[in-house]
């Protein structure tokens, strides 16, 4: 059996690091894929929140985004007896039966960015579609008071949350301003650097009076950006929408980038113990009240979603906090 | 081939005997069942084996799907997308006769259909591998593109979901006890132990991995073997698909991707040779309940998910450090002198 001792050397390895105190509520959230900044940074909000409220949570990050391998960390945390699963779905439908299984052994499941859920106590979101569209157009209406035309930018036409955005904003500025009207229809290059830059050379050529981008998609607004840098039309053109903070650090203290907005998955993090630790404790979730990392709520009991607009804004003063994060 | 003439060469293709393998293993097995359970008090509950019992299936069957091709000295690297579009012909079957309203009729005709449609897969590529000469790592990656290209196409890369209601029994029921996937898979694993060690086709497919040349020259119909053992694998394909519409209650090409590789560890875990020709049933099942065990019981104590990962690897690679006979001679010789 000596051969067997090197094994028992690794396994104790991770016994060493397991959890061991058991507190009064624990709390499992799975999320799409461990070792990414984002996810990284959900990790670091659970932890702090569990350690305030004084509760065990934990987060599972599978190794690949594949929804077989959520479903298998769920039941884990089903036959671990957890009080409280939290998901955040790779694919929606795939987690149904094994939710359904978490909910009739009486595990409280919540879940984010997973709107279309059934089985679920409660869905929370940190941005609506139109909260998160319109703030961008408010933005753009600030940096361009004096009218003219704006173009639009989709990750790609099929992508929803990204054409509701833009749905969001553009009906914002039709309504409020008239005076600024947008170019072609909106372009679907912004998870490409290269397209987007290209595209947006082309829109400045044909459009003297193009006074800003709204790039929805990660890539849009770093690509719009070097082509604004590239025409020499800083301060001229306003690019804004959601990117990496890490990636367009450097482009948003040169003003080639105005900012956007995010939400942040720390705080993200710590809703999910928040919301966890009520709900396992009985307590219900009612309209008008107030809860830490969401605000005042207005819940849609129908659908089981509470969509707050908790709106991160990335700007000079907040993009290095937000880079170091990882994110 | 009579049947005495079988037996004494079936033996002789062993290299360890039967019962060393499986021992090892097993030892191996009750050291982490061991330690997990004074890990976590929860380890040896019912529901810690239940939930384990309704998730190894799903690998196993994609195992077995992986080990019969590997016997025979190839490879089928599309065993998940083989198994994502039987899944699919199930679902689109299903969603004919009304979706969730679908009658038991309607799901017998999809499982006929899925398993048709697996087998094809299977002999498209057996008969590629056999008759063109291709190699099968070629064969079943081309295959695996196309699949899951076409896939992606008739789905448009989203799911089909909304099955019947009575389906949930097949991936989430229990029969005394027991999850209804498990006994699926010992159903199968059982047919597959008997058709590798009982039957002459078994026996042509360890010939043919050993040595095609030398098993053509003996008599045996080695292209016939490779087309007929690609085709199995993808009728268990085609099984593990069905299993896991029910499991999901959804099919989207892409479910599973990340069980591609973990089969094929598990099958050279379970002392199968990657070169073909040598391995078996059972040692691959204890295989499978090893990393399982692993798998349920590091999430089960809450360990890191990312050292969890490093734990498989380090795990693999002490197997085969234990494994090597060269390395166990020069340990038997240093502790045999300081004894």
């Amino acid at each position: 059996m000596t051969k067997m001792n090197c094994l028992i050397g690794a396994l104790a390895l991770t016994t060493g690091l397991s959890t061991a105190a058991v507190a009064e509520t624990s709390i499992g959230v799975v999320v799409k894929i461990g070792g990414i900044p984002w996810f990284n940074a959900m990790e670091d909000g659970i932890e702090r929140r569990a350690k305030e409220l004084g509760v065990d949570a934990e987060m599972i990050g599978p190794v690949s985004a594949d929804p077989s391998l959520q479903v298998q960390a769920i039941e884990d945390l089903i036959a671990k007896g957890v009080d409280v699963i939290g998901v955040v779905p790779n694919d929606e439908a795939a987690l149904e039966p094994v939710l359904q299984k978490a909910r009739d052994a009486g595990i409280v499941v919540i879940s984010h960015e997973g709107p279309g859920l059934q089985n679920v106590d409660w869905n929370f979101e940190l941005a609506s579609a139109e909260g998160f569209g319109e703030a961008h157009a408010k933005l753009l209406s600030d940096k361009a008071p004096d009218g003219g035309t704006y173009a639009v930018y989709v990750g790609s036409l099929t992508v929803p949350l990204h054409n509701a955005w833009a749905d969001a904003a553009i009906a914002w500025m039709d309504e409020n301003r008239p005076d600024l009207s947008i170019v072609g229809d909106r372009y679907g290059v912004a998870e490409n650097v290269d397209d987007s830059r290209s595209t947006a050379l082309d829109l400045i050529a044909a459009n003297p009076d193009l006074k800003g981008f709204l790039a929805f998609g990660s890539q849009g607004p770093i690509g719009a950006g070097r082509a604004v840098e590239e025409r020499r039309k800083t301060g001229e053109i306003h690019v804004m929408g959601p990117f990496s903070p890490g990636q367009g650090r450097k482009m948003i203290h040169s003003d080639v980038l105005t900012g956007g907005f995010m939400w942040n998955p720390a705080q993200a993090g710590e809703v999910f113990v928040t919301l966890g630790d009520m709900l396992a404790n009985g307590q219900q979730i009612e309209a008008g009240m107030e809860v830490p990392g969401l605000g005042v709520i207005e819940p849609d009991f129908e659908q089981r979603d509470i969509i707050t607009d908790n709106l991160l804004e990335i700007n000079k003063s907040t993009v290095d906090d937000l880079a170091d994060m990882g994110l | 081939m009579s049947r005495s003439s079988r037996l004494p060469v079936q033996k002789g293709i062993r290299i360890r005997p039967a019962t060393g393998e499986n021992l090892s293993l097993l030892a191996l097995l009750a050291v982490l069942v061991v330690v997990f359970s004074i890990a976590s008090p929860r380890f040896l509950t019912g529901a810690n084996l239940g939930s384990m019992g309704f998730q190894m299936p799903l690998l196993g069957l994609l195992t077995l799907a992986m080990l019969a091709p590997i016997l025979s000295g190839g490879l089928n690297l599309a065993i998940v997308y083989t198994a994502n579009i039987s899944g699919l012909t199930l679902a689109w079957t299903l969603m004919q006769f009304g979706g969730a309203e679908a009658g038991i009729g309607a799901f017998m005709l999809g499982c006929v259909l899925a398993l048709v449609v697996g087998a094809l897969a299977g002999a498209a590529m057996g008969g590629v591998v056999a008759y063109v000469g291709a190699h099968p790592i070629l064969v079943s990656l081309a295959m695996m593109i196309f699949l899951r290209g076409l896939g992606e196409f008739l789905t448009r890369g989203g799911d089909i979901s909304g099955f019947p209601d009575y389906m949930r029994i097949l991936g989430h029921g229990s029969l005394v006890g027991v999850p209804v996937p498990l006994i699926i898979f010992g159903i199968v694993a059982f047919g597959w132990h008997m058709l590798l060690r009982r039957s002459p086709h078994g026996f042509s497919v360890y010939m043919t991995g050993s040595n095609m040349k030398a098993a053509e020259y003996a008599g045996l119909n080695a292209k016939r073997t490779l087309v007929l053992i690609y085709t199995l694998s993808g009728v268990l394909c085609a099984i593990a698909g069905i299993l896991m519409a029910a499991r999901f209650n959804s099919v989207r090409v892409g479910h599973g991707e990340a069980m591609l590789l973990i089969t094929v560890l598990a099958c050279f875990l379970g002392g199968v040779d990657p070169f073909g020709g040598h391995g078996r049933v059972a040692p691959v099942v204890i295989a499978l309940v090893i990393l399982q065990v692993l798998s349920s019981g590091l999430n089960l104590i809450g360990a890191n998910q990312h050292l969890s990962t490093a734990v498989w690897g380090l795990f693999l690679i002490a197997v085969m450090v234990m494994r090597s006979s060269q390395l166990r001679h020069t340990f038997f010789f240093l502790f045999g002198k300081g004894k």
